[in-house]
């Protein structure tokens, strides 16, 4: 048995809509071993996307204990968090979230900026990722002139370039088209496997739940 | 250079926007550099009126400048000669003129006026004085002149004075007494100044020192090769000397010094209107880009941006924008400099002159050096204002922006 990436216990989150106080998170306790491909599913509203917001460090929570990666996470300042995020957590967002601005390459390129890698191994990651997601003949283009599932690719390939222990994936497919949508699943699998990466998913979609290690069902701000 | 080849495509993402405000960034600095190469030229310009005016340094009798004299010529130079020789062996002095200052009435026999006057070497005080002294009938006294005088316009024409008319100088001697000589009028000048037009006249030094019974002179007048020399050679100068006061031209210019503060002031003030529009119109511009790359904010945050870092990739794109602005600037501004140049134009007189004078801008290497370093400076204040909260806000948040 692998060590949990994830270890979550008695976690509480609720929010603050005007004067009225609105449970997001009633308790949850998650554990998610090392190379697991884990979704989270559930209808909207049922704190999916709150849940992986916790778990990329990118929300925090009212109680409850944190461990990433074997690591107490609870209660680190922004600035810890980020450094946290920028070298173990990669995202791929359901609107892909790439930079208009920037080609292929670069938005690739971007998270392996910040963790200050030397150009040289900056372009073997990005060479060797981009023949993983089969970009490599677009790189030098922008995200403007890519398919949905290009885009989704590069994001993967964005999120995976820098090694990261976790992988957090906010409904991946959902604008993708069935076809589109079971490559993104079948690579995200693939490379997962292959960087022995874990994947923390939000999903609706019942073809990526049927290719996950784990499903877990959230339902009003409690796994069932 | 990857940061900024990102942040120029940052720009290029609203060309329209990034358009006008780049122009509005190269409209103020070109205005502040013209305004600021006119105001140079007229510093320059009334810096070397008064140094030609007054000399570079003044050299006088220890009390000549502090107290009032009782008698005339009390605190006159006995020793103007043996001081000039002594500055003369410095390099930096081009030559000193022995100056005695005079007043008293004048008279054409039908008509006496009250007339201040110079007793001077003419030629040479002529020579220094360049553009600012000028002749506008007769010709400049011969020799040592004699009695031969120079008129300031205005009093020429109020005594009905042309060249070749003789005319009365009374004044009071060192003793006291009353002594008259009478004189003729070489040439009639302009100095540019109406009041001092009305009551000046200029003879040559030993008729004034005749009109006043004295082998004494006023003051020496010391020009240097430089007008910038002046404060080491005032210190140099001041340093050897302990028997006499010596005083830099700009204690005297007292109109160079009241145009400067005015001047400082209104440039000053246009300086402030002119930098809080480039402000705001930049700051407008990237709070408009930080609203627009909310979500994409909130993505970089993710992958592990720190909001510094956020707000620096802001403050490139301000900069950047600030950069093109000024360089787009400077060249409109020497280009607006060259114009006038080509045009010949002219100021009209400013108050209590009677002379326009031409309209010149410098292109001052280290005001453009300041001002294009104040815009950009300025253009990265304002996007780190317009970014500063949005690099701190809520990732979450960030990542909900529609």
């Amino acid at each position: 048995m692998n060590a949990p990436v994830i270890a979550i216990a008695g976690i509480v989150k609720h929010y603050r809509l005007g004067a009225t106080d609105v449970p997001a998170l009633k308790g949850i306790a998650l554990t998610v071993p090392a190379g697991a491909f884990v979704a989270v599913r559930g209808p909207s509203g049922s704190g999916k996307s709150t849940l992986l917001n916790i778990c990329g460090l990118i929300d925090d929570f009212d109680a409850g204990s944190y461990h990433l990666d074997g690591e107490d996470v609870a209660g680190l300042d922004e600035t810890a968090r980020t450094l946290i995020r920028r070298r173990r957590i990669g995202f791929v967002f359901q609107s892909y979230n790439l930079v208009p601005v920037m080609t292929v390459r670069e938005n690739i390129e971007y998270p392996l900026l910040l963790a200050g890698l030397p150009p040289a191994e900056r372009k073997r990651r990005i060479d060797a990722i981009l023949d993983q997601v089969g970009l490599a003949d677009l790189a030098d283009r922008r995200p403007d002139l890519l398919s949905g599932g290009q885009r989704q690719r590069v994001a993967i390939a964005r999120a995976l370039v820098k090694e990261p222990a976790l992988v957090i994936a906010d409904e991946p497919t959902a604008n993708l088209d069935t076809a589109t949508a079971a490559q993104v699943i079948d690579l995200m699998r693939e490379l997962g496997h292959r960087h022995g990466t874990t994947f923390l998913i939000a999903t609706h979609d019942d073809r990526m739940t049927a290719r996950c290690d784990q499903v877990r069902a959230l339902v009003d701000g409690m796994l069932q | 250079m990857k940061a900024l080849r990102l942040a120029w495509r940052n720009i290029l993402r609203n060309r329209r926007r990034s358009f006008v405000t780049v122009l509005i960034a190269a409209l103020g600095t070109a205005s502040l550099l013209v305004a600021g190469g006119f105001a140079l030229y007229s510093y320059d310009a009334l810096r070397e009126g008064a140094a030609r005016e007054f000399g570079h340094l003044t050299v006088a009798h220890p009390d000549y400048f502090e107290r009032d004299e009782e008698t005339p010529m009390q605190y006159g130079l006995a020793d103007h000669q043996a001081v000039a020789a002594t500055l003369a062996q410095d390099a930096r002095v081009r030559r000193s003129l022995p100056r005695i200052a005079l007043s008293g009435l004048i008279s054409n026999g039908d008509k006496s006026m009250i007339f201040v006057g110079i007793g001077v070497d003419i030629r040479a005080e002529a020579e220094v004085r360049g553009p600012f002294l000028k002749l506008v009938a007769g010709a400049l006294p011969a020799g040592d002149g004699a009695t031969s005088v120079l008129l300031g316009a205005d009093l020429a024409r109020s005594l009905g004075a042309r060249p070749g008319t003789s005319l009365t100088l009374l004044a009071t001697t060192t003793a006291g007494s009353m002594n008259a000589i009478d004189v003729e009028v070489a040439g009639i000048v302009s100095t540019g100044w109406r009041e001092m037009d009305k009551r000046l006249v200029y003879t040559g030094l030993a008729t004034g020192q005749r009109l006043l019974a004295t082998d004494r002179v006023s003051t020496l007048s010391v020009f240097l090769d430089r007008t910038d020399s002046t404060p080491a050679m005032l210190a140099a100068a001041a340093a050897g000397d302990s028997h006499h006061a010596y005083k830099p031209w700009w204690e005297q210019a007292f109109y160079y010094q009241s145009v400067r503060q005015l001047y400082n002031r209104i440039f000053g003030l246009l300086g402030i209107i002119i930098a809080a529009l480039v402000f705001f119109s930049v700051a407008n511009t990237l709070t408009m880009a930080v609203v627009e790359r909310t979500r994409e904010i909130g993505t970089l945050r993710a992958l592990g941006a720190l909001p510094a870092e956020i707000v620096a990739e802001f403050l490139r794109e301000g900069a950047l924008i600030g950069a093109v602005g000024t360089l787009l600037g400077m060249l409109l501004a020497a280009g607006v400099a060259q114009l006038v140049l080509g045009l010949d134009l002219q100021m009209p007189p400013p108050p209590g002159r009677s002379e326009t004078y031409p309209l010149k801008v410098y292109v001052d290497a280290p005001l453009y050096a300041v001002v294009s370093c104040l815009i950009v400076l300025l253009c990265a204040v304002a996007a780190w204002f317009a970014s500063r909260k949005a690099a701190r806000k809520s990732i979450v948040a960030a990542l909900g922006h529609v």
